[in-house]
Parts: structure tokens; sequence; C-alpha cells
């Protein structure tokens, strides 16, 4: 086991340096300047050369590169241009915040898609199939964004002030701005209340996915030979379903775990900027329209790393629940 | 193997960290131990000198006001970095102070200098500071402050944007000169403003940044994470992308009106107008800071929330290269001013908020010429003229026109990506143009590679950009309009007009505002004739403001000029 | 065959109006689907004949409309005609995969709905030209027509230029269709071609290939196309072709999978023998065998496409105007989600349905072509 994990990380390395390569290139080849963004008539020339050597922009390309790779692999990810202040510190902010929210999506995406999933294969090709199957693919079909508007909408503002509901959800942010002031209880909920609207958004998109590959899977398990067993020797049919059949097929769902993390981080963007949540993908997006390398490069470094913690974490649970995979 | 035991630590590890708190001495403030070391060793101090002051006792006294807007803070209470409108304003009103503030009619106030006085021929001006001023720490607000300050921000290494606000003063080593700790003297040449740096610029405190090398300054942890201002305001807390939530300054002047009556004050980024609008309404937020104008129906039937219109000091223009041969005639650009229905376009986008503009000196101004506002009326039928006697006719039927070499009327429109507003400004005129027989076509560049385009001298890829531009209170369109800044970067227009140039040059110089006057009046007159570029209209900037905040006065100045006035009635805070 | 009706009727009957013969004889589905197109076209005919009439001289958009019209009403009558003439039963013998795939596509309702949601929603994009009330850029007038509720005039209403918001979703079905037609096309391609090479080639090569696929995938889609496309200008072409060039990975894995379990059947080995080149093994017989889990991805990528470009519209970065794309409108109008709620909610609607039928139809072609997932 320690073998297996120590070779997929050693692996995981070159291929983490690679994404951040190509992004350092990329970025460094495009058109546009991190300075141009503070060019104003009031600011000369001579201004923007120091603002550039302050930056270290002054360097040729290869300079930069062989630079960043060398701090960066001693965990300093420089300055941000934009900010001013060490990568490393707005990281430390703003990282908790996506995995706050990416945690909460992904368990709301995991338990309904697997239940929706299973109640489609039970009844594959009957009404609750096809009703299921619509619903579900109606809220994927969805621009994120949209949907994050319209859940605003109606459980935000219609809730409360058009039809007066005893519960409505505050439509952005992490915490009121009295939460430092509240009891730890009153905190947790406020805290959950916060995060109710972001992650149902986050969640109904990737639900879709893990309903559609749960159902084919338990479709394959349920026509093995084991279960037509179990059905013969008279076990109730819900004990089939979920003592034998669910265990097996949820094996390969596990891996959709490795598999929806990019997409929580980086389709989170659109979630983030709507409900004011302050996360990787805001911060990615903002830097990178503002030409901030360093925020660029370490947020580009941070998801390759986390998406391969992502899929090592789905590799070891595999190892638990089929007794057939063994890492040695 | 890993043991269940791991799992279970994360989940406690993730729920504490739900709940995690600051325990420092406000709060609102994060945990120390997360700060720079600087801050660890400042912070308690302003905690300490903060301590000794009693709440101040009245009926306004209280409450939190949370204003939302679209954008973060970069570089946060930095005045020697500070490049966004709502940062400068928080470092002027909220958290910092100028060395004077001007009032809605934009005359000079006394603020942190409690007075000044020009010498006989107006090359020196000493500042006398107020001696109850204090940094958030406990430490007097000096004189040494202001030189500390004025030095840094002229200093190449700092990279000031604003250094050349500075540049009729005298930079060598007499420029200044502290004449005792309320003291302080500059040298300069006589100029029409000479106050203005010292409104648009906040002191720093030098006893905090003194030995920080000033390359290394816009980078210091002062700005974005403990910020020891001397303003109304004292930092509490920055969330990165989330907040910035400041507390009253119990120990702030009364001759300046005294500590402020909201107890709290925090900025909230919401960087969606949508969930703005929402907050607003749901009222999760008081302030909503420049709301579209297609929102304003839903504001104004709102009961509980205000619309605020104020003039804004910025107008929207279209810039003509008059380098390129189709736009080199004086003649096409003004058939293209009056053959663009401007009132339809402020209409349209700003559903009329907003005023049609002849020139860039903006309404509330001095020196505006009100007599100049029905110039350039729509009128497409004197423009197909002008566009005759300039030679550009349709000579093949296309609905094109053409001048003699058979080279068709046409412009291309450029504006930076995701800007909406620009966006439908090139749309619409596309529109309006075709009938005149002039083909716009809007032309999306994203907005660094667009500066690189219109800015680089030797370049100059474009026919035409829609721009967003802000004007100082000290207004100067040289490095725009004046012939000798052709090549330099914000030359774009290239127009070289003597009489332009010989008005540039006087009106920086005539102190006397009766004198100024008519001076800028030939000016604006001249722009109209010339045209270097097509000025649309000034912005009337929108806030939505919720009852409860009580005391908001929007002006000229911005939407926290008036902070310290804010209050919040006992029962609806 | 239902009494009352005897076979002598149905050529006529068919004749005369497609699908009709069919749908008396029981069969709902493909009998009322080609009525219905009949319905559709003909009507298009009677009412627009103004503008078919005048197609040829109109401009490309117009002939392609034209040519969309005729062929599509050929087809129909065609099929309906050739279907009721013939006498036998549908022969149940040499059960392929095919058939067997066919008729268990059929039996799922919900996905034949979606195919046929997906043909109507093309026919009418192609279409477009004949079916638009006005032009979809032409702006009206500002202060009389702008941001109008939908009325008889406007079904869909005006949006902030006073512009036709039923036209510029037909316009924009255009634009998003073929985004995501082109993109999945550009990414099926690449994935199948590298997929195969993969597969087939093994050893060291798909090492290397499998590396980068595993880069490509674990590296957040959105950022990888957010950097590339603002920091080029976001022509149509960029946006296209960027959402197909980081879409192809998923379909090299599948098609890699598909083609290891190829490797070592009877035909290939056999092709082996016969002295193939490698190229002629992978296009010939190795690419044609591994296609049905390529279909299945390709339906589902043009939806995914479409979101896609609704999210980076979203961002300011998806198409870009006069250009009229549902996802830019959708993005555009949401500011005013409370005082024009029309003019991103039928965009946004419009694009639910063109995705939900692809996914659906998709859904179906798996479950279709995947026998281990056939029920019954």
């Amino acid at each position: 086991m320690t073998r297996f994990l120590l070779r997929r990380i050693l692996g995981a390395i070159p291929l983490v340096l690679g994404i951040a390569t190509i992004v350092f290139f990329v970025l460094n080849l495009a058109p546009g300047d991190p300075v141009s963004f503070f060019t104003s008539p009031a600011v000369t020339p001579e201004v923007l050369e120091q603002m550039r050597r302050n930056l270290g922009l002054d360097q040729p390309v290869h300079v930069r590169y062989w630079r960043w790779m060398t701090s960066m692999l001693q965990g300093d990810f420089g300055v941000s241009f934009a900010r001013n202040q060490p990568v490393r510190e707005i990281i430390a902010d703003i990282l908790p915040n996506t995995l706050i929210l990416s945690v909460a999506a992904m368990f709301l995406a995991f338990v309904g898609g697997v239940v929706v999933g299973v109640l489609q294969a039970i009844r594959q090709n009957r009404f609750v199939d096809s009703a299921l199957s619509v619903i579900a693919l109606f809220f994927y079909s969805m621009p994120s964004f949209w949907l994050a508007l319209m859940l605003i909408l109606i459980f935000s503002l219609g809730a409360r002030n058009l039809w007066g509901w005893p519960i409505w959800f505050p439509a952005s942010g992490m915490t009121s701005v009295d939460y430092p002031f509240m009891s730890p209880g009153a905190q947790l909920r406020d805290r959950v209340m916060h995060l109710v609207l972001p992650s149902f958004s986050l969640a109904l998109v990737l639900a879709a996915g893990i309903a559609r590959y749960t159902r084919g899977s338990m479709l394959e398990v349920i026509r093995q030979d084991y279960i037509r067993t179990a059905r013969a020797k008279g076990l109730s049919e819900r004990r089939v379903v979920l003592k034998h059949a669910l265990r097996n097929a949820l094996i390969p769902v596990i891996t959709l775990f490795g598999l929806s993390l990019p997409f929580l981080f980086s389709g989170a963007v659109l979630i983030e900027t709507v409900f004011a949540w302050p996360g990787m993908g805001r911060l990615v997006y903002g830097a990178i329209t503002q030409r901030d390398y360093p925020v660029v490069m370490a947020g580009a470094f941070m998801f390759g790393v986390i998406v391969i913690l992502g899929n090592l974490l789905a590799d070891i649970l595999y190892s638990f629940v089929d007794p057939r995979i063994r890492y040695d | 193997m890993i043991s269940r035991g791991h799992a279970l630590t994360a989940t406690l590890a993730l729920a504490s960290s739900l709940t995690a708190c600051g325990d420092a001495g406000t709060p609102g403030r994060a945990a120390l131990e997360n700060l720079p070391a600087f801050c660890q060793e400042v912070l308690p101090r302003v905690d300490a000198f903060l301590a000794d002051f009693s709440t101040p006792s009245g009926e306004r006294y209280g409450g939190t006001a949370v204003v939302g807007s679209i954008g973060e803070m970069p570089n946060g209470m930095n005045a020697f970095v500070s490049s966004t409108v709502t940062n400068n304003q928080h470092q002027t009103f909220v958290n910092l102070m100028p060395l004077v503030r001007v009032d809605e009619n934009l005359q000079p106030q006394p603020w942190l200098a409690e007075s000044w006085e020009f010498n006989e021929d107006g090359t020196e001006v000493t500042f006398h500071l107020r001696d109850d001023v204090y940094w958030h720490d406990g430490t007097p607000t000096s004189a040494y402050d202001v030189e500390f300050t004025y030095r840094r921000a002229i200093d190449p290494q700092t990279a000031f944007p604003n250094a050349s606000f500075w540049n009729y003063y005298d930079q060598g080593p007499d420029g200044v000169q502290v004449l005792d700790s309320l003291t302080v003297r500059l040298r300069m040449e006589p100029h029409s403003e000479p106050l203005d740096p010292w409104r648009s610029t906040a002191i720093m405190p030098r006893h905090l940044l003194e030995d920080v090398p000033p390359s290394e300054l816009a980078r210091h942890p002062y700005g974005s994470r403990c910020p020891v201002g001397n303003g109304p305001f004292v930092f509490e807390s920055h969330r990165t992308d989330e907040s910035w939530s400041f507390v009253r300054n119990p120990a702030f002047p009364e001759a300046l009106g005294g500590p402020p009556y909201l107890e709290r004050y925090v900025y909230r980024i919401i960087p969606e107008q949508t969930t703005l609008l929402t907050e607003l309404l749901t009222e999760n937020i008081d302030f909503y800071v420049a709301p579209g104008p297609d929102q304003v129906p839903q504001i104004e039937a709102d009961q509980q929330v205000d619309l605020h219109v104020f003039p804004y000091p910025g107008y929207d223009m279209v810039i003509w290269n008059t380098r390129r041969p189709q736009l080199s005639d004086a003649r096409v650009r003004q058939a293209i001013a009056i053959g663009t229905n401007r009132q339809e376009i402020v209409d349209a986008i700003r559903s009329g908020f907003g005023e049609i503009a002849n020139s860039g000196v903006p309404p509330f101004h001095w020196a505006y010429a009100p007599a100049l506002a029905d110039s350039l009326q729509y009128d497409p039928d004197r423009a197909r003229e002008l566009l005759d006697q300039a030679g550009w006719t349709d000579r093949d039927d296309d609905g094109i026109r053409e001048n003699a070499d058979g080279d068709p009327l046409e412009i291309a429109i450029k504006y930076n990506l995701g800007n909406q507003q620009r966006e439908d400004i090139a749309q619409i005129m596309q529109a309006q143009l075709e009938p005149l027989g002039i083909r716009a076509r809007p032309q999306v560049v994203e907005w660094a590679t667009l500066l690189d385009q219109i800015n680089t001298p030797d370049v100059r890829d474009f026919d035409a950009v829609v721009i967003g531009w802000r004007v100082e209170f000290r207004l100067d369109d040289h490095e725009m309009l004046h012939s000798s800044s052709a090549d330099d970067p914000f030359g774009w227009p290239g127009i070289q007009d003597p009489d332009l140039d010989t008005l540039l040059d006087r009106l920086q110089l005539v102190t006397d505002r009766e004198e100024a006057t008519p001076l800028w009046r030939e000016y604006q007159y001249r722009l109209l004739e010339t045209q270097p570029v097509m000025y649309l209209y000034f912005i009337d900037r929108l806030a939505g403001v919720n009852r409860r905040l009580r005391g908001v006065e929007l002006d000229i100045r911005g939407e926290w000029a008036s902070i310290q006035d804010w209050w919040i009635p006992a029962e609806e805070r | 065959m239902p009494p009352g009706v005897r076979p002598t009727d149905r050529p006529v009957l068919a004749v005369l109006v497609p699908g009709l013969p069919q749908l008396l004889r029981g069969r709902i589905a493909s009998g009322g689907f080609a009525l219905l197109l009949w319905i559709f076209f003909v009507v298009v005919v009677v009412v627009r004949w103004d503008r078919v009439s005048g197609a040829i001289a109109a401009g490309f958009d117009h002939q392609v409309a034209l040519a969309t019209l005729i062929l599509g009403m050929a087809l129909v009558w065609g099929w309906s005609l050739r279907d009721a003439l013939r006498t036998e039963p549908e022969p149940r013998v040499g059960r392929s995969q095919w058939t067997l795939a066919t008729r268990a596509f059929r039996k799922n309702r919900v996905a034949v709905l979606g195919l046929m949601a997906v043909t109507l929603f093309y026919l009418t994009a192609l279409l477009t030209p004949f079916l638009a009330p006005f032009d979809p850029t032409q702006q009206g007038s500002l202060v009389a027509e702008r941001m109008l509720p939908p009325s008889g005039e406007h079904l869909m209403g005006t949006d902030q230029f006073a512009r036709d918001v039923l036209s510029r979703v037909l316009y924009g079905a255009r634009v998003s269709l073929s985004i995501g037609f082109v993109a999945a096309g550009i990414a099926i391609t690449i994935g199948t071609l590298l997929g195969a090479i993969s597969g087939f080639v093994g050893g060291k090569v798909d090492d290397m290939i499998m590396r980068f696929v595993d880069m490509v995938i674990s590296f957040p889609r959105l950022v990888l196309l957010i950097t590339i496309i603002a920091l080029f200008e976001p022509s149509i072409f960029l946006i296209i072709t960027v959402l197909g060039l980081t879409q192809w990975p998923q379909s090299t894995r599948i098609v890699r999978g598909e083609v290891l379990s190829l490797r070592e059947r009877e035909f290939v080995q056999a092709g082996k023998a016969l002295g193939y080149s490698a190229p002629r093994m992978i296009l010939r017989h190795v690419i044609p065998n591994t296609l049905a889990p390529v279909i299945v991805a390709a339906t589902l990528g043009i939806g995914d496409t479409i979101v896609l470009e609704a999210g980076l519209s979203f961002l300011g970065l998806g198409i870009q105007p006069p250009t009229p794309s549902w996802g830019t409108m959708v993005a555009d109008g949401r500011a005013d989600l409370l005082g024009g709620w029309w003019m991103s909610t039928f965009p946004g609607l419009a694009i639910v349905f063109v995705v939900l039928s692809f996914n659906l139809a998709g859904d179906g072609l798996r479950d279709a072509l995947d026998p281990r997932l056939r029920s019954g």
C-alpha cells in the first residue's frame, strides 16, 4: 500500500510540474502587460518601468521561469502583482472557503445522485426512471449561473419579500456581518444557512452525472448471477438491492469522486461569483484577467495537487470497498 | 493502511474550522497568529490605545452599516499604490486623512491641516497641522508624516502611480521642510490648483513605514493586512475577496465631527449585480454602490430603500485616431458627432441617468460653460452635408460612402472585453451611423491587449475606441490633446491644433478663476470644432440605500464623503 | 394491422399526408413525428411563401434553408411512401447488434422523444431565415420599443436594444447548435484517433498519450478555457476550437479501452497476419468497431459544450455581439432578471430543452448500444 502510494505521488510530480509549465508559458506569451492596469495619464513611463523592475518583469522569460520554478519548489509562490500580497497568504485565506463549499456540494451530490440512480435502476424504463432522469437532466442542462440566480430570486428575494416564507436564505457571502458576535451555536447555523444555496447549485449540476453513472452500474450488477441467486434464495427485493447489489454497484461510482474535483474547483467560478463566495475559482479568474501571473500559477499548481490527491483518495477508498483490489 | 480514526479527525477539523473565530481584542479581528509579524506587533497596540476611550453616548451612536459593492479593494489602505476610486475614498474619508478636503462645491477645506498659507508669488505653501489627530496606535500625527509621505510619493523607487500630481512641486532636497512638529513648508512652481494632490492622497504613518525600502512599500502588509490610519474609522479585519470591516475611532477630534455615529462599518464584495440587488432588497446590505440603471425600477418600487442620484467625476467618450485617413478631416468627425443620437444612447444604456457631454469639463465644475449644452444637436441631414463636403459620397451605390480613391468610410470601434456598456455604445453607434453611409464595426479586444494597441505610440492600432474617463477635480487634458503629447502613450487622438495647444498651456498657469473662466470657454468651443474625441455623456452615479441608514449625503466627492454622519435609529439596529 | 384500413389505401394516403397511414396503423411515434414534420413544412411554405419563393436570390442562409425544406419534405414523403408500400412485416431474421440496439432504443420513450426534439431543433435552426419574424440584429426605436414584455407582435418581447427576442433565439439556435456540433466533432475526431493509436500501438506511445490525457483531465477545463480565451480575442472560431481541443481526453480514454479489448479479437489478428499496415488496421477495422460509445460521447458532448459556452458568456468570454448565441443572451439579460425576465428566460429555456434532449437521446443510445444495460 505504502509503496503504491509513493509510486503514485512520485508519478504525479511531473504531471503537476507539466501543468504549471504550460500555464506559465501560455500566460507569458500572451499579449498584455501586468503593469498596464496602472496606466493613467498621471503615470509616467518611468514609473511603469520601475513597477516592472519591482515586480521582476524586466527579466527575460526563461530567467523568470527558472526563478519561479526554483522558488515554488521551495514553497514560495511569490507576491501577487495586483494585490501586492504574498500569494501564500492569499491562498491560505481562500482555500478553506473552497474546501467548505466543495465538501458540502460533493456530499449533497453523492447522496442525491446515488439515491436517484438506484431508484432509476430498479425501475428501468418505467415511469419513475424516465421522470427522474428528466428531472435530473433538467438541472444538469441549465447554465449553472442561471440556475444559481433563479435559486437566489426564489429562495432569498421571493421567499422573504414576496411570499413571506418562514425560512429564507441569504443570497451571498459566507457569514453574516455580525457573525463574530454570535454564540457558537448561532455561528454554526449562520454558516449552514449561507452554505445552502451555493452548495445546492453546485450539487445539482454534479448529481445528474452521478445518478447516471450509478444507474448504469446498478443495472449491470442487477443482471449478475449472484443477484439472481440471491433472488432465487427468496430474499426480499429490498434486501437484494440494498445489501447485495448496491454495495457492488457503488464501487465504480467512487472513481467519480476524483473526476468531479476539477469541476468543483473551476466550475465553481460561476457559482462563487453569483453567491459572492470568496473561493479559488474567482481568485484565479480575476488573476487571469489582471495578468496576475503569480496567483494564476499558484492556482494552477493547487488545482493539480488537489485533483491528484482526490484521485489518490478515490483509489484508497476503492481498495476499502472492493476486496479484490490490492495495491502491492 | 489508513485507520478510520483519521477520517474522524478530518471531519472534526472541518467542523471546528466552520466555527473558528478570532479571540483577539476586537471580536471581529482575525486570529493574530495568522497575520504577518508586523501586524502581530501593531494591532495589539491599536487595541490597547482604543481601550482607553469610552463609547460616545447619544441616541444616534451605534449600529453596523453594510455597504455592498462589486469589487475588492486591492492594496487596501496603502495610499502609495492606490488606484481605484473606491480605495481612494476609503483612504481619504474612512481610514486615513489627507491634509485638505473639498466641500461639495469643490472648495478646499481644512482637514488634517488646520490652515495653510501661500507666499506672495505662489511658490511656497505652509501647512499647519492639527495637534489632536492620533494614529490609531496612539502616536500623534505630525508634520514628519507629511514629509515622509511626500518624499516617498515622489521617489521613483516607490513607483507611486500618481507621482506626477506633484510634477510642479520642487522635488529636490529643499522641496519640503519641516518647520516644527506641526508645520511643514513645500516649494513649487505657481499653479492653478496647488492643493489638489493633498486632497487626493492621504498622509501615511512615518513611524510604521519609515524603515521599509521604497521599492517594497507597495507589498508591505500594512495595506491589506493591518492598516493603522488616523481617520474616523479604525481597521478591524479584511477577508480576501469577502469583506473589510472598520470600527469607530473614539479618538477622532471633536472639531472634525468627532467619533462617527456608526459603531461598525462593513464593506462587502459581491461581484454580481442581481445578487447585490437581492441583498439590498432583503436588507442584508444597507448601501448598494452603483446599481445598474436597469435596476432602478426595482429599487424605486421597494418601500424600504431609496434611490440616490448624484454626479460622478467621469464621462464616456469615443476617441478618434485622427492619423487614420478616414478620420483625419474634422468635418467627418463633426458629422459623426451630430449624426450620432447621443441622447438616445443615454436613454438606452443609462436609462437617462447621464448628461450629454460636449467637452471634458463636467457640469459640476466651475469652468463648465452651460451655453455649450445645446451644441452638437442630433442632425442627420447636416451630418450628410458635412460628409458630402468632405468628399465622402456613395460612389458605387452600396450604401457606404467612399472618398475620391474609392476607399470606403469604414471605422472599427474597439471596446474592451466584458464591458457591457461600452459594447452597447459601439452597437448603437453602428446602427445609427449605417443610414448616414458610415460603416461602423464594433470590435471587442481584451483589456490588457487593448491598452497595448492604443497606448503604444508607434502602433496605435485602432480607428476609434470607446473609453471611460475619470476626471480629477484639477482638469488637464494636456496628455491627450496637446500636440506635443501626440507620441506619448495617451496622445490617442494625435490631434495637431495650435489653438488647442496655446489654450492648454495657458490654462494650467492662470491661477485666478475669474481670468480662467473665459479661457476655459474658448477651449471648450475649440473642442467642438476640432472634435478630437466624441464626448458622449457625463455619468450620473446611482446608489440604493436602505432607509434605516440616515444621514447619507451623496455628491460629487463620492459615496463615502459623508460616512461620519451616517447613523441608524436605535430601534432599527 | 388494424381492421378497416385496406392495404391499397395506404400509398394514396401516404402521398397525400405522409405519416398518417403509419399513425392509423398504430405506430404513434414514427407516424406522428412524420406527420408533425410534414405539417411544419407545409405551414412554413404557406405562411412564408414570399420568403421561400425568393430564397434563391436572397443569399446563402436562405438557400440553405430552402435546400433543407425541399430535402426535408422529400425525405418525409419518401419514407412514408416506401414504408406504406412495404407489404411484408419487418424482417425478423438476422438480428444484428444494430437491429437489437434500434429495438432497445425504441422502447425508451423519453430517449425517442429526445431524439425527435433534437431533430426539430436542428431543422428550426436551418429554417430560421424563413421562420424569424424580424432581423435579429436590427435595432428598433430605443425609446419606444426597448425592453417590451412579450406581446402579440413580439412573442418573446424585445431586449435592451429593442431587438426581437424570438428572432434572436431562433438565430441563436444556429450559433449555439453549430458550436456544440463542431466542437464535439473536433473533440471526437482527436479523441478517437489518439485513443485508437494509444490502444493499438501500446507500449511507450500508449504511455505518453495516456500521461498527456491525465494531465489535461486533471486540469480544470474552465480555467484552461478562460486562460486561453481571455488572453486572446474571443472570436467564434477561437471559442469553438478551444472548446473542442479541451474536450477530447474523455473520448480518448473510452476508445482506448474499447481498442484494448478489440486488439486480441480474431479479425484484428487476421488483419495482422495478412500484413495490413497499422494505419489501415486502425482506420478501417479498429475505429469502426468502437463507434458505439463514441456516438454516445458525442451526443452528450454537444450538450455539455452548449452549457459551457453559456458559462463563458457569463464571464464575458462567449460569442461576441452582435452575433446572437443563447449563452450570450442569457448572460447579458441576467442583470435584468427582475425588470425584464423575458430577455434571459427564453434563451435560457432554449438551452435547457436542447441540452436536455441531447442528454436524453444520448442516455437512450448508451442503454441501447450497451448489451449489458439493455432491459429484458
